[in-house]
């Protein structure tokens, strides 16, 4: 190993490398939630390379996105595994990402001379937010197609261009096939280079610029009252310095810190993922306006402060709100030159962080209490329409008072609560149309064939009883054990 | 100090080795995972009642397959020969030329199976190359009659190899 190294270095100069990167001091005192920057780019890591091998099995287009998803599911090894890592590492990306904003913003590091890598910053947690709203969509299914129609929507309500931003999102007027690929070309390939470069930005400056020294330690009685003064750049240049006794190094006292707790986040996303793994809806169905999206969590605040303003204000609030915010996080340098670092020494800072998050965890909470789809006991996700209708009909008809469903109902034919993965819905329309085909005359089983039923009715029972594979668990596939006489 | 040093350069390196084993090791099982597929499964096709077929006459018999391209699924014709000397045992050959592939016919004046792609030539009775560049003899399928009714398991075998290989 050592030889390698000497071999690279007398040709790379690895050495000054190792120095300059590994080896330069850094501020006394540093704490465990300095860490949180570098977990943000060990999860994104993750995702780039779960990311790369999903989109080896991925197909963008309407007609084979969800097939191609349940194939990678099914039929590849690890698939499944794979799919749960992305989606619960993207919901860590988030918190990761907004926790490391916090930490910022409350040791008000944005402030000179980090003003640039602070924008730079907001532009990765847009970038963020762009991936988590691009990749929703990929898997085609009822929840990523109403979430997206509802979200371009909401994009079309700004004034004046909202017009055009919808046809820009969508590639159209509708939300479909240009939709697809144009949200994958911008999930895949431009997001992820725009990252790369923007990360590649954000580390060089902090290598240039150095990791912001503690607040306390910039906060004492020589500091100028504000940082435009001509004098706060000697007084830094000299606080900072001192700050660096040269007792902690790059390597190993702040990336062993990184290391441990980025290894930390990766373990707990690969058991969520493993564990609960992500979920898949039936198919999307254009035609059915009566599914109830909801949006990922991250944006569940905004979407439930939407219910509590009259319609006139959706505007103003669904597009006005997160562009504040925006504008809030890109102008914060520039109108806040108070010198101040520490956080409870800073009461607009501590007022405005508690309002907000205060305000979006209680509007959180309170849409997390609220009915999302229905989503049966029996089946154990929302249904398509076809299957909402039949299982209205398996009530109506009271087919319950013969068969059990997860213990409840009678005894007189056969438990159904798994009965979609023995029988294929064909072979449940023809039988329920005409059972003594299949047992004989002598059948207990009514038949339900018109003018009892019409067969589309016959065939929206079908397809709720196919829908019915125990409710619980991770997807079993069926083995039909069909046979027709 | 050095104990913590020591002990943080440890975590580092533990600490990577866990990301990289924990996302790398799925992600490399599913992006190689087509080179390990396990074989598909034999389909049997119905060829027909056994009293139909003429003795020492080769017959081609047509189906439609049901084929899997991943998550796409077609419908693909494919055929295969059927030979008996005595109307009991049957000898069924995939219809597919074990050199590259393509459709052979039987040439009635010779009496041997010619594939008119690279005139490939294999024997009536045992399929065993007689001429032409096939590697390997024609595929054989396992039959069955049940009930009266020859079936065929129909199966993919890769070509161009002298070994009989199932895909």
């Amino acid at each position: 190993m050592g030889k390698l190294f000497r071999w690279l270095d007398e040709r790379l100069d690895l050495k000054s490398l190792k120095a300059g990167l590994l080896d330069r001091a850094v501020p006394d005192r540093l704490t465990w939630w300095h860490t949180l920057g570098s977990a943000t780019l060990a999860v994104f890591v993750v995702q780039l390379v779960t990311g790369i091998v999903l989109a080896t099995y991925y197909s963008p287009s309407p007609d084979h996105a969800y097939d191609s998803i349940q194939y990678l599911q099914r039929e590849v090894a690890s698939g499944s595994l794979l799919r749960g890592i992305h989606r619960w590492g993207s919901s860590a990306m988030f918190i990761l990402i907004l926790a490391h904003l916090i930490r910022v913003f409350s040791m008000g590091a944005y402030k000179y001379p980090r003003e640039v890598n602070w924008l730079i910053g907001v532009g990765l947690f847009a970038i963020v937010l762009g991936f988590s709203f691009t990749g929703y969509l990929l898997p085609w299914d009822q929840k990523a197609y109403w979430a997206t129609a509802v979200g371009t929507n909401i994009a079309g309500t700004t004034p004046g261009v909202g017009g055009r931003m919808v046809a820009l999102l969508r590639g159209g007027s509708e939300l479909g096939a240009a939709t697809l690929t144009r949200f994958y070309a911008f999930h895949v390939l431009w997001l992820p280079v725009s990252l790369a470069a923007l990360v590649g930005l954000h580390l060089a400056l902090v290598v240039r610029q150095g990791i912001a020294p503690m607040p306390g330690l910039l906060d004492n009685f020589k500091a100028p009252q504000r940082t435009d003064d001509e004098r706060y750049a000697g007084f830094y240049q000299e606080t900072y310095t001192a700050a660096k006794s040269g007792q902690h190094r790059f390597w190993p006292d702040v990336m062993g810190k990184d290391a441990i707790v980025a290894a930390g986040a990766v373990v707990v996303i690969v058991i969520l993922g493993a564990v609960f793994g992500a979920a898949l809806e039936p198919p999307a169905d254009p035609t059915d306006t009566s599914y109830i999206p909801k949006p990922e969590w991250y944006f569940l605040p905004l979407y439930q402060l939407l219910k509590l303003v009259p319609g006139s204000m959706e505007a103003l609030v669904a597009v006005g709100i997160p562009t504040a915010l925006i504008l809030a996080l890109v102008g914060l340098p520039f109108f806040d030159r108070n010198s101040t670092r520490s956080l409870v020494r800073r009461p607009m800072a501590l007022v405005s962080l508690t309002l907000i998050l205060g305000g979006s965890g209680f509007l959180l909470g309170s849409a997390m209490r609220e009915a999302g789809p229905e989503v049966p006991p029996e089946v154990g996700r929302p249904l398509t329409s076809k299957e909402r209708a039949g299982r209205a009909l398996f009530q109506s008809q009271q087919c319950g008072g013969c068969h059990k469903v997860r213990g409840e109902g009678g005894d007189n034919g056969p438990d159904l609560t798994a009965v979609g993965l023995r029988k294929s819905s064909g072979w449940m329309h023809s039988f329920i149309e005409s059972p003594s085909r299949f047992h004989g005359a002598d059948t207990r089983m009514p038949a339900y064939g018109p003018p009892a039923l019409s067969h589309q009715e016959i065939e929206e029972i079908a397809q709720y009883l196919s829908s019915l594979r125990g409710g619980v668990g991770p997807e079993i596939q069926p083995e039909f054990h069909d046979t027709f006489p | 100090m050095q104990d913590r040093r020591s002990f943080l350069r440890l975590a580092s390196a533990v600490g990577a080795a866990v990301v990289a084993a924990l996302a790398g090791i799925p992600a490399l099982r599913a992006f190689v995972s087509p080179a390990f597929r396990r074989k598909t499964a034999e389909k049997w096709i119905k060829l027909g009642d056994v009293s139909n077929f003429e003795t020492g006459v080769p017959v081609k018999v047509d189906f439609v397959d049901t084929e899997s391209d991943a998550w796409v699924e077609t419908r693909v014709l494919r055929n295969v020969w059927l030979y008996t000397e005595d109307g009991e045992n049957f000898t069924v050959y995939s219809g597919r030329c074990t050199h590259l592939g393509c459709s052979y016919g039987f040439d009635q004046e010779s009496g041997k199976f010619v594939c008119p792609c690279h005139d490939g030539e294999f024997d009536l009775k045992t399929g065993k190359v007689l001429g032409g560049p096939p590697p390997r003899p024609l595929d054989k399928l396992n039959v069955k009659i049940d009930d009266g009714i020859l079936y065929a398991a129909f199966r993919n075998f890769r070509l161009g190899i002298p070994d009989q290989v199932a895909v």
